[in-house]
């Protein structure tokens, strides 16, 4: 018998299965630090997009930690990591062609990022 | 990885066109593909991860072209098969079956 | 567009046909699932939060500072929603939200995403010339204003808290409610006029 009937689905859908754990990883950033995201490029699944790779950024905000969906794509464990929400200028994206006001902002995990 | 799915701040995609009024699904099948991910995920077949790089994993060309949706589905096959869940073979059958039934 | 829509929707009747067979899925509960996200679950939810977002400053205060918390106040929750932030558009800052690597889109409060938000041309162009896209909507943001586009890449997921209408003093929250499209909290439209 499958585990999803149709009488479980409102409460499954409702209590949904957050990525954010309890796990005890401490914050190698807070709000204000300049951050690079690293210029990585593994052939394996990433949430850090190339558009940012070898960006200078500031960190926001920090969310907290979840599972790494670099490795829990790989059954290579969940792997708990920080994850900070990072903003780059549209210049620094872009060039100095691009807005000067605009901007982008990222969630990084913390092995995306190096101190600058 | 690298893929063509990674999509930010490309060029020549053309406009962005939204559907006035636009229907949740656009056809009973995709219905069907959108609920079978909540089946699959509640039967520990895949994690959301998993399913992810696996439409990152499909051919490029097929990507830009097909449909949201047929990435979903092309993501079952894919993971449902390499996991050893079903077989290439059992859906080809089904397939044919279906095909001379309709 | 589908190549061939009869040739994916057999591939999708031989999958569900096979894993109903095998006992691994019930037709049944996938029927649910569908019935919820035609039905239940739809920006009306969010428009709910904007609006008490708008009249109880208590409330927005709440939303701002624990988004997925406030939102659960008015009993949305769940799937794609687990970890909200809500971001507001100010006289200077104007917001809009996209995911360029797939189409993470905060579910509880819009419902699923549509077509043109999973697409390339919006997941490409949001970061890179966002200005572009919002005239394609109709919005134009002065240039004195930044325009602040977040890429949900991560589980977080994000909402826009629209600017409130003017001359909406006197509205009650269902009024203004209806006010409140999905384009305006994904951030690619405005609140509709009073």
């Amino acid at each position: 018998m499958p585990n999803l009937t149709p009488e479980i689905v409102p409460a499954l859908v409702a209590g949904g299965a957050s990525a954010k754990v309890p796990d005890e990883v401490p914050a190698r950033f807070k709000a204000g630090d300049k951050v690079m995201a690293k210029n990585i490029h593994p052939t394996t699944h990433t949430r850090l997009p190339r558009y940012v790779r070898g960006k200078t950024g500031t960190v926001v905000h920090d969310h907290g930690v979840f599972v790494f969906n670099d490795t829990n794509a790989h059954n290579l464990g969940t792997n708990p990591q920080r994850v900070y929400n990072v903003r780059f200028t549209a210049q620094e994206l872009w060039g100095p062609g691009a807005s000067p006001k605009d901007s982008v902002h990222i969630d990084l995990f913390d092995p995306y990022i190096d101190p600058v | 990885m690298n893929g063509v799915h990674d999509l930010g701040g490309t060029h020549g995609h053309g406009p962005i066109n939204p559907e006035a009024n636009e229907p949740v699904f656009h056809a009973d099948w995709e219905k069907r593909v959108f609920a079978l991910f909540f089946g699959t995920f509640a039967e520990g077949m895949l994690n959301v991860d998993q399913f992810r790089y696996a439409i990152e994993r499909m051919a490029p060309a097929e990507y830009l072209r097909s449909s949201y949706y047929e990435h979903w589905l092309h993501t079952y096959e894919l993971l449902l098969t390499e996991k050893g869940i079903i077989t290439e073979a059992e859906l080809a059958k089904k397939y044919a079956e279906l095909k001379e039934a309709a | 567009m589908t190549s061939d829509s009869a040739d994916v929707a057999l591939r999708v009747k031989a999958l569900e046909s096979l894993l109903v067979e095998k006992k691994l899925v019930d037709p049944k509960a996938l029927d649910a699932v569908v019935e919820l996200y035609e039905t239940k679950i739809g920006p009306h939810n969010g428009a709910k939060v904007i609006a008490k977002a708008w009249t109880d400053p208590d409330y927005k205060k709440r939303l701002l500072e624990n988004g997925t918390a406030a939102i659960a106040e008015l009993g949305f929750s769940g799937v794609q929603g687990e970890d909200m932030l809500v971001v507001e558009n100010t006289p200077d800052v104007h917001n809009m939200v996209v995911c360029t690597l797939c189409s993470c889109y905060p579910w509880p409060t819009l419902g699923l995403p549509p077509v043109w938000f999973k697409a390339a041309p919006y997941r490409s162009r949001a970061v890179i010339d966002p200005r572009g896209v919002l005239e394609e909507f109709g919005v134009t943001v002065p240039a004195e204003k930044e325009v602040r586009v977040w890429d949900s890449n991560a589980e977080l997921r994000y909402l826009v808290l629209p600017e409130r209408p003017p001359g909406t003093e006197d509205m009650s929250e269902e009024e203004l409610a209806a006010l409140v499209t999905r384009d305006s909290m994904i951030g690619t439209g405005l609140a509709k006029a009073a």
